[in-house]
């Protein structure tokens, strides 16, 4: 079909090729300052990856997203499920979590399939009722947990707003999900307050022991949302990889250490483990400096208003859940890393789109896009015919 | 199709994109926040962390002497050192591990083990991990070389060079020049701006203490980048150390060597200056001892050696110690005598002892000297001349010319040492003793006994003002302008004792003071008895200055437990004037 060609979304496409090209990079220097050589050749697998990338993004793309919900969705869901039980069975150990399954992660690729059974679900005819306000709640809890269970709060953290934007703009029961956001904006300023009761300077082991007992938090996220709220204390211990994390960021400045020059990085201050993955923004900020986090938010942009902008000219509302779904997807991703980095939110393990080192997550969101470029080429048809008709 | 029917609505698709551009300047705005409004913050927080300033030390000025000779030099100093970076390990248990076997295996290769404790090197890992550990300070030639044939075999060891002290004469004027030590250990900055700092030598006594600011090698600075554990991982220069000023002494080196030679064994000292402008010539104190044994540091056996010899060789008696002056402080009475009014002919009968009460002084001649004038006085040190003068004159003229001459208070010499000794007066006797200031104690400091202490400097100035009319201060760096007060008494007084002085060494008490000089030498000898009744001992003093007319050159000399001052001292202040005066 050469006249779909017609709608193929070049922004989008550029950016992504250019945040691969960028994530590239940052992988590079990053890798460089390792002592292991392993590392070194990061940045070649990366970009193998975004071939295997490419190539399930152009498949999706000229796929008719329609035709794929509705013969795919419910199975891949099915597998995804499988698939997180497994990894929870036999999955293989990776600081403190279990989720890797041989090479990948299913726990990314889970992402995906919800977000493909709730467009499927919910876009094809209204469903408003409390029932499937009920089955849709149940159908992102079953993954979600599983993956809480890992346990990874970072990918539980992006897929929930991602999922509940699709029903609350799909209309389910709207007084339920307003209901839900209410109790969790609660229940978290609840959780950041008795943090701040019980470690504010001053409070007894004692009280602070008695308050954290009701607090839902193991004890290393309490650390965290400690750190959240007291950045300056404790700069050597919990506080240090956020302390790092910013010295490395402000320290670039207007334009940057140059690139591969990052010194947070070749020395060691950031945590080493995390600096290709959760901490890659750091070693960015850094090397390119506010000229070039400018020049990232900017491809972010340059992906994700196209994305929301396929939302706006689909024609149905499969495509429209589509399309809005992976891009809040990718966007939380984007928001919560960066933003963690600058201390604007407590840290969270998850990796930031593209130019974090991972391969799953790479495949996974490259698929996620061309779900959207297949919206934006073959999601049109009725609008045209409006057009026509009008 | 009726949009308001559709699944989505319009308005969602669009406030969707909203909260992306909402969320993308969000975070644009907190970055500017932090790598634009508070970058330098946290360039500072980052330098704080990975930058370390090390001072870094310069050599020493040299010492020389008047005629540029060079007392206290430097010389190259090898060491070997270790750099932690080549022992990065897991642990920190690890690395000191790996530095502690690496350093045995070259102390083997070397036949010299190291200095570094096992806690040392630990604590240097600790502490100035980011700074080399001297393994090995001042290796030899066959060290080196033998270091050099497997140094590739130890990359985290490497040779570098510094400057230590060196004493060309040894042990020539030791007292005055002083020693070095390594005051501050490395590793501890001693300016807070820094982080570290190189071992510096630091001045320890004499010249090289009083001098040290002056001596000082101009610091440099240099810049390491360590890595979040304390390794360094570069460093560069950003000011390079410079070698300090030279310090040019007044001090003559062969007029020093001759006053040792005649302190050759036995205990005593000598100053030689020049009366004109203070410049002093010589400042001898013996026994002495080799200041290269202070390089780098005196070894414990030899400063207990030192330090429980009889001879006391570390004390300077130059210019701290203190003696009774004798005979040689009745040309002070003598001058307090006719400034009283007291005429220079007139006499006194000595008849072999002065006394007063039960005081009872004998005079250097058991039957007298009979009717006796103050030059005649002088010639033959006659205490009973000198004892009646004072008694006749009184307490406060007395103490009062002795402090007019600079006794009792301190020079104002360039050095660590400058006792002020001890003019005795009524209330410091009521206050150390308790008792109230007798007559006789006045006759006993009439004659340079009793409680009155000097220093041989002190006596070297008072030789000096009375030759020339004016007390200078002593000065021996060269080129100080010294304070010249013209002494506060006639001409025809103080030409009255220099005819005395004069003929001591005409004659007198102190002939032998002038034997073989080429120029009239005015001098007085001077035997202090102390100790008690049954084991009495003298200092014998010779104080003299020359030529007689316009005086270049004030000595003084004193040895301990000598024969008298006539036979031990004054043959020695000969020689010294010699060496001066003789054409040779």
């Amino acid at each position: 079909m050469p006249g779909r060609f017609r709608y193929f979304n070049w922004t989008m496409f550029v950016a992504m090729i250019a945040l691969i090209a960028t994530g590239t990079m940052a992988i590079w220097s990053s890798g460089n300052a390792r002592a292991e050589s392993v590392f070194h050749d990061m940045w070649i697998a990366n970009l193998v990856t975004a071939i295997f990338g490419l190539a399930a993004y152009f498949a999706l793309a000229f796929a008719d997203y329609r035709k794929l919900l509705s013969w795919a969705a419910v199975p891949s869901y099915a597998a995804a499920l499988v698939m997180l039980t497994v990894v929870l069975l036999v999955g293989s150990k990776v600081y403190g979590g279990r989720r890797w399954l041989w090479f990948f992660q299913p726990s990314e690729i889970s992402k995906l399939c919800i977000i493909c059974l709730l467009a499927k679900l919910f876009g094809g005819e209204p469903r408003r009722t409390f029932g499937w306000f009920v089955a849709g709640c149940a159908l992102i809890a079953l993954p979600v947990g599983l993956i809480l269970l890992e346990p990874d709060l970072g990918t539980a953290l992006t897929l929930i707003p991602a999922t509940l934007l699709m029903l609350f703009v799909a209309r389910v029961w709207r007084r339920g999900l307003l209901t839900l956001l209410a109790i969790g904006s609660i229940a978290v300023f609840a959780v950041l307050g008795a943090v701040y009761e019980a470690e504010k300077p001053g409070v007894t082991a004692q009280r602070s022991e008695t308050i954290l007992k009701w607090v839902p938090l193991k004890a290393h996220q309490v650390r965290r949302v400690r750190v959240f709220l007291f950045p300056e204390e404790d700069i050597t211990g919990a506080g240090y990889n956020l302390r790092q994390a910013k010295i490395s960021i402000g320290s670039g400045g207007f334009s940057g250490k140059g690139i591969g020059k990052g010194e947070s990085n070749h020395l060691k201050y950031l945590p080493q483990a995390i600096s290709m993955n959760d901490f890659i923004f750091c070693v960015y900020a850094e090397e390119t400096g506010f000229i070039g986090t400018l020049l990232l938010l900017a491809m972010f942009g340059a992906l994700l208003i196209p994305g929301a902008w396929t939302a706006v000219v689909a024609a149905d509302g499969c495509g429209r859940l589509l399309a809005i779904g992976v891009s809040t997807l990718v966007f939380a991703h984007v928001w919560i890393n960066i933003a963690m980095s600058i201390g604007l939110v407590p840290i969270t393990g998850l990796p930031l789109p593209f130019i974090s080192s991972g391969r799953t997550f790479l495949v996974t969101v490259m698929s996620g896009l061309g779900l959207i470029q297949s919206v934006s080429m073959h999601g049109r048809e009725n609008k045209n015919e409006l057009v026509r008709m009008a | 199709m009726n949009r308001d029917e559709s699944i989505v609505s319009d308005l969602s698709c669009w406030a969707t994109m909203v909260v992306f551009i909402v969320g993308l300047v969000v975070l644009a705005v907190n970055l500017k926040e932090v790598q634009i409004d508070a970058a330098p913050d946290y360039n500072y927080e980052k330098a704080r962390q990975s930058v370390r300033r090390v001072q870094t030390a310069g050599p020493r000025g040299r010492i020389l002497d008047r005629r540029g000779r060079v007392l206290a030099d430097n010389r190259r100093c090898v060491s070997i050192v270790c750099n932690a970076a080549h022992f990065k390990k897991k642990t920190w248990d690890e690395t000191t591990r790996a530095i502690i076997d690496e350093i045995d295996e070259i102390g083997e290769i070397l036949g010299r083990s190291t200095r570094l404790t096992e806690r040392s090197i630990r604590r240097h890992v600790n502490q100035a991990l980011a700074i080399p550990l001297v393994a090995w300070r001042d290796v030899t030639d066959e060290e080196l070389a033998k270091f050099s044939e497997r140094d590739r075999l130890y990359p985290g060891f490497s040779v570098v060079e510094s400057e230590e002290r060196y004493y060309p004469f040894g042990s020539l004027a030791a007292h005055l020049i002083g020693y070095v030590g390594h005051d501050r250990s490395s590793g501890n900055a001693g300016d807070e701006k820094f982080n570290f700092s190189e071992m510096e030598l630091y001045g320890r006594s004499g010249l090289e203490l009083y001098y040290n600011g002056f001596l000082r090698g101009v610091p440099g600075e240099k810049k390491l980048l360590v890595d979040a554990r304390g390794f360094t991982v570069k460093e560069w220069l950003v000011a390079e150390a410079a070698r300090g000023p030279d310090l040019n002494l007044a001090i003559d080196a062969d007029i020093q060597r001759v006053v040792e030679d005649q302190l050759k064994g036995v205990r005593g000292a000598c100053v030689v200056m020049d009366p004109r402008d203070g410049s002093v010539l010589a400042f001898a104190s013996s026994p002495s001892y080799d200041l290269n044994d202070f390089v780098p540091s005196l070894p414990h056996e030899v400063y207990n050696m030192y330090l429980n010899d009889p001879a006391k060789p570390l004390l300077n008696r130059a210019s701290g110690g203190a003696y009774a002056p004798g005979s040689t402080f009745k040309p002070i009475t003598a001058l307090a005598g006719l400034a009283m009014g007291y005429p220079a002919d007139e006499q006194y009968d000595c008849s072999g002892e002065f006394t007063l009460g039960t005081l009872k002084l004998h005079c250097a001649r058991r039957w007298g000297h009979g009717p006796i004038s103050v030059r005649t006085a002088l010639k033959v040190s006659c205490n009973t001349f000198f004892c009646n003068l004072g008694c006749d004159i009184g307490t406060n003229a007395v103490i009062s010319a002795a402090r007019t001459f600079g006794l009792g208070s301190k020079t104002g010499i360039d050095f660590t040492d400058d006792r002020a000794g001890l003019v005795p007066d009524d209330a410091w006797k009521r206050a150390t003793y308790g008792e109230r200031w007798y007559p006789g104690d006045l006759a006993q400091m009439s004659i340079g006994q009793g409680m009155l202490l000097v220093s041989p400097l002190q006596m070297a100035v008072v030789a000096g003002a009375i030759g020339t009319g004016y007390l200078v201060t002593p000065h021996i760096k060269a080129g100080e302008v010294s304070v010249r007060r013209p002494l506060p008494y006639k001409k025809r007084h103080l030409d009255v004792v220099r005819e005395g002085m004069r003929l001591v060494v005409a004659g007198g008490s102190g002939e032998r003071g002038g034997e073989g000089v080429d120029v009239p030498v005015c001098g007085k000898t001077g035997t202090a008895e102390y100790g008690s009744a049954s084991r009495r001992k003298k200092n014998t003093w010779f104080i003299a200055y020359a030529p007689a007319e316009k005086p270049r050159a004030a000595v003084a000399l004193i040895v301990e437990d000598g024969e008298s001052g006539g036979a031990t001292a004054a043959p020695r202040v000969a020689q010294i004037l010699k060496r001066i005066f003789n054409a040779r």
